[in-house]
């Protein structure tokens, strides 16, 4: 799949989607960065509508909730816990293409390829506590709703403070993925892109005080531990989705600095 | 203080194009996207404040104006090695220009161990992060500036292996360096301001 494209490869259409689809699938070589692009996009869309329309468990509640409203939190998204959290574990494997894709980016650049395990590693690692052992404990505690409020409330606890307990790993990688950026010559990103991974891992550096604190601006769902960093998380997710989709649209599968897109429609076309 | 000059890039090393900002444009989108950021926590802390004024009046009593002042002073001459830093830099003193990102390094330095000593002090009265809102903010707004000048101690490091290398001596990556640490500089007035001035 790394070959140029063939010569003999007829022009990509320019008429419905799904025959542009089809001539991506046989001609184009970047058809596998393809598909990992569109599953960041389809996984971020996704997790959105799962975590904030469907299990409500986004933006979080309040820490400091007694068992009894605890109970009574777990009660009014029963449903939607369940078949949200369900559909969570059937996608949750497409974390694998996703940070695949990530890494790629990483190993273009002219940087050492520990750079590029690293980030890999590490965000792997991060499913686990950040979504689902989270969902387990959300699962667990929406399946059966009528035990003890003590345990129902330990669940609950259990549940944000893993996903909170994911900002030392987002750190990390975000500070990875700087360096890599910062140090790289071939041009894959352009370097704003590196300081704007510092400032996401500055973010991630706030969120510590939700470990001490049960309300206020530093808890779980404060303006400054939750809210002001989703803001930059956005930001920042979309600047790298926008980035990846030029980085893809640029690559010449060489090891080199990246060429620039030309003005020409036809060199190259994203599906 | 690093001012902007159309002449900057006279200096050995440097892209000879015209720019418009010193360094690289790239960290002031970082600039930008810090004081974004920052002003939303400094809209916290207002808000916060102005629903228990008392509560922060009483608190910020226990600070010593006096040691907000001598850091804001070490700061700001701290920036101003920096900004004479990439002024020898760009006159081709490489040997002065060095100097001053010591002098920096050594204000910036006397500035962290200020702060520590400043929280020890309010931790040995009593006054820890969870001792009310007011405190909550003070601990959490100075400790996120420190992070900000530690991350400022390897910029200044990057900028010295530029002009102590004459293989490198980008005057770039210089003033790239210098605008972050103007940036920590600027921060701390803001934070200074509103933790220690505003009553």
């Amino acid at each position: 799949m790394n070959a140029p494209r063939p010569e003999s490869a007829p022009p990509a259409p320019a008429g419905s989607f799904l025959r542009r689809i089809a001539w991506h699938w046989r001609h184009d070589e970047k058809c596998e960065l393809w598909i990992g692009w569109w599953t960041l996009v389809v996984f971020y869309n996704l997790y959105g509508l799962l975590f904030f329309v469907i299990t409500r468990t986004q933006p979080p509640p309040e820490p400091s909730l007694d068992p009894m409203e605890v109970v009574q939190w777990f009660g009014d998204r029963r449903h939607g816990l369940l078949y949200g959290y369900a559909l969570v574990f059937i996608v949750g494997g497409a974390t694998a293409i996703m940070n695949a894709t990530l890494a790629y980016s990483i190993r273009r650049m002219s940087v050492s390829r520990a750079f590029a395990y690293s980030y890999l590693v590490i965000y792997a690692l991060a499913t686990l506590p950040g979504m689902l052992l989270m969902g387990v404990a959300c699962t667990v505690g929406a399946m059966r709703p009528d035990r003890d409020p003590a345990v129902m409330s330990w669940l609950y606890d259990l549940a944000f403070l893993s996903f909170e307990g994911t900002m030392g790993v987002f750190l990390i990688g975000s500070l990875i993925w700087m360096a890599a950026v910062l140090l790289d010559e071939n041009g894959v990103f352009p370097k704003w892109f590196g300081y704007l991974n510092l400032c996401n891992a500055l973010t991630e550096v706030v969120v510590a005080p939700a470990w001490i604190f049960q309300s206020g601006a530093f808890a779980w769902d404060g303006s400054i531990a939750w809210w002001i960093n989703m803001g930059v998380f956005v930001i920042y997710t979309t600047a790298f989705l926008t980035l990846l989709r030029r980085m893809i649209l640029r690559e010449d599968f060489g090891t080199g600095p990246l060429p620039e897109l030309a003005t020409d429609p036809a060199a190259g076309s994203a599906p | 203080m690093t001012s902007i000059a159309s002449t900057r890039s006279r200096a050995h090393g440097s892209p000879e194009t015209e720019r418009f900002v010193p360094g690289q444009p790239d960290m002031w989108a970082f600039v930008l996207f810090e004081a974004f950021v920052f002003t939303a926590y400094f809209t916290v802390y207002v808000f916060s404040r102005a629903r228990t004024p008392d509560v922060f009046r009483q608190s910020q009593m226990h600070l010593d104006l006096r040691v907000g002042v001598v850091n804001t002073l070490l700061l700001l001459t701290s920036s101003l090695f920096v900004a004479r830093c990439v002024q020898a830099a760009r006159e081709g003193s490489y040997r002065a220009a060095t100097t001053n990102a010591f002098l920096t390094m050594l204000f910036g330095s006397v500035f962290l161990v200020s702060k520590v000593r400043e929280w020890a002090m309010e931790i040995g009265q009593g006054f820890t992060f969870t001792t009310d809102e007011f405190f909550s903010f003070y601990y959490f707004l100075t400790a996120i500036h420190f992070i900000h000048l530690l991350i400022g101690f390897v910029a200044l490091a990057v900028a010295v292996r530029q002009l102590t290398s004459p293989a490198r001596r980008s005057q770039v990556i210089v003033e790239t360096c210098a605008t972050y640490w103007h940036t920590i500089d600027f921060l701390w007035v803001l934070i200074f301001a509103l933790l220690y001035v505003m009553r």
